[in-house]
């Protein structure tokens, strides 16, 4: 499975759409196994998602994300994961120990619904281990 | 428990309608009135103490943050339009001051942002430039505004187009709007510049050939209008092409078929056939080099397009739009031209047209890294040209000095006529008449 992780200064990044880098973790059992960093500068939010699509990512962990911007990851059959904040690695080692809705990871300002929308198993998960998704 | 200033404060920030903020050096919100709630739908409660980048969460935030320069620097950042993403999901233009926050020893403690939600404004604009658009053209002239006006019903008919301009005046783009808003729009749109292929080949291009035809033709090879089939031929540099092949395309207008090279069988063309000259064609054929039927096959609807020293108006759009589009190609991030650029661009002739400021500009963004287009970026002719127009007039180049010299050719242009002047620079006769008794012009200019 692949995870992208939007990120700013070792940070997750406070908005997919303006994102300049995104992080991809290959994960294996809950394990990190290999990861990159590529560039997302300047391209628009469909490119966005189509770079994601053709790196194979499978989840999305981000801060911020316009609606728009959010449907098209949907019916990318992306799983989105948004508004959370924090450190990277933090962020996720709590993920992938399903601590992820824990109030620190959380980013103020969430739109209603955002989170029950998109991110299938979201709330499942809280504090019960892994709720990943795919694998 | 706020203190008695600190409710103060809030009241008279909340009395604001500007969105309002302060962070401390480590750029976390000590302070978020009522404006900025509802610009962020994000509650006080909640932003106070967060990264301002997780509240406002704008475009800049990572790169550029406009606090981080103002703290940097001690310059502060006045509208500078952003975008960010709300709470709600939208996405909204604000525009946003930032300048630095003091204590009472003038130590600075942190930062204030101020932004004004500019969605409306945004949306208003949009709509404006959206009637300055027609498919890829685009243009304020009221000139160019009448032929926006007719083009549609000029596409949905199925009538040959002639249309007339100057080399670089846009004509194979309105050729392209004509296909685009016909019925034909999803079948092929084929371009010819008939000037550039040799006047032997042009009959074998435009009408293909059969196997044996001549040495070499080993298999039949369809031409632009079996390309085309359907869709719309748009033969650029009609006047360039010779007798022979005017003869042919007479009968396709005529009679809607042609023959390949070496065919026996005529060949039904249901093409729509677009022309485009910037030679006058009636001076052709009064020299002989053209033939009269075919022009009053050609010339059905005729649209002129002006040549852009007639629609100065346009320049600083066109600009902007370059200026853009380079952006985006170049991955720059160039924000506009300073008022001399502009004055000198608004002053030259432009031979070459809309192409020639296209290369103009293309030009500068070689030469300037970033920032804003200074006149040493311009290319050398713009430099001259400029130069020596403004030696005439006393004091230093600027946008008052520009009017001036606008307001004076479009009333020479007009022999003296307010109203057809005003007509031309795309303003009301009034403003022309404010303008001229504010510039100090005579009346005879």
């Amino acid at each position: 499975m692949k995870i992208g992780i939007p990120v700013w200064n070792g940070f997750v990044s406070s908005v997919f759409d303006f994102a300049h880098q995104l992080l991809v973790v290959d994960v294996q059992d809950r394990q990190e196994t290999n990861r990159l960093e590529v560039s997302l500068e300047q391209q628009p939010g469909p490119q966005r998602v189509a770079k994601l699509v053709d790196l194979g990512v499978d989840v999305l962990l981000c801060g911020a994300v316009s609606r728009p911007l959010a449907s098209v990851l949907a019916a990318s059959n992306i799983e989105v994961i948004p508004f959370v904040s924090g450190p990277v690695d933090e962020v996720l080692n709590a993920y992938l120990n399903g601590r992820l809705a824990e109030p620190r990871f959380l980013q103020p300002g969430c739109w209603p619904g955002a989170r029950r929308r998109f991110c299938r198993g979201w709330g499942r998960g809280r504090g019960h281990g892994w709720r990943g998704g795919r694998r | 428990m706020p203190d008695k200033s600190d409710k103060i404060r809030d009241v008279i920030l909340d009395s604001i309608s500007e969105g309002v903020f302060t962070v401390d050096l480590d750029f976390r919100i000590t302070s978020f009135n009522r404006a900025a709630e509802e610009i962020t739908k994000i509650p006080r409660d909640k932003a106070l103490g967060q990264q301002c980048k997780d509240i406002l969460r704008a475009d800049i935030c990572e790169a550029g943050c406009a606090l981080r320069q103002t703290i940097d620097t001690g310059k502060p950042i006045i509208n500078k339009p952003v975008h960010i993403v709300d709470a709600a999901g939208n996405r909204r233009a604000i525009s946003i001051c930032t300048a630095l926050l003091r204590d009472a020893n003038g130590r600075v403690i942190g930062g204030v942002e101020t932004f004004l939600d500019m969605t409306t404004v945004e949306e208003l604009r949009k709509e404006i430039e959206a009637s300055w658009r027609c498919e890829d053209i685009l243009s304020q002239s009221h000139r160019m505004l009448e032929l926006f006006k007719i083009l549609p019903t000029i596409a949905e008919s199925s009538s040959t187009v002639l249309i007339e301009g100057e080399s670089g005046t846009g004509k194979e783009l309105f050729a392209r709007a004509i296909h685009s808003l016909s019925l034909r729009k999803d079948k092929p749109f084929v371009a010819v510049s008939c000037g550039a292929i040799p006047e032997t080949l042009l009959e074998s291009e435009l009408f293909g050939y059969k196997a044996g035809a001549f040495t070499d033709a080993k298999k039949d090879k369809p031409g632009r209008f079996a390309l085309a089939e359907g869709g719309t031929v748009f033969l650029d540099e009609i006047g360039d092409i010779s007798p022979a092949v005017q003869v042919r395309l007479l009968r396709v207008l005529q009679e809607r078929v042609y023959e390949p090279l070496g065919g026996i069988e005529p060949v039904k063309a249901d093409v729509r056939i677009v022309a485009a000259t910037n030679r006058d064609l009636s001076q052709l054929i009064t020299e002989g080099k053209f033939r009269q039927d075919l022009f009053y096959r050609i010339n059905v609807v005729k649209l002129k397009l002006p040549p852009l020293r007639e629609r100065r108006e346009d320049i600083p759009l066109l600009v902007e739009h370059f200026i853009a589009r380079f952006n985006r190609l170049r991955n720059k991030a160039i924000t506009g031209v300073t008022d001399e650029v502009l004055a000198s661009l608004l002053a030259h002739d432009y031979p070459g047209n809309v192409r020639e400021l296209e290369n103009t500009i293309e030009h500068c963004f070689v030469l300037c890294p970033a920032g804003i287009i200074e006149t040493r970026h311009l290319p050398p002719g713009f430099r001259t040209s400029v130069s020596a127009d403004f030696s005439k007039e006393a004091g230093p180049t600027n946008l008052e000095q520009m009017e001036k010299i606008l307001i004076a050719d479009a009333l020479r242009r007009n022999n003296g006529n307010r109203a057809a002047a005003a007509r031309e620079l795309g303003i009301h006769k009034s403003t022309l008449f404010r303008k001229i008794k504010a510039l100090g012009m005579k009346a005879k200019q």
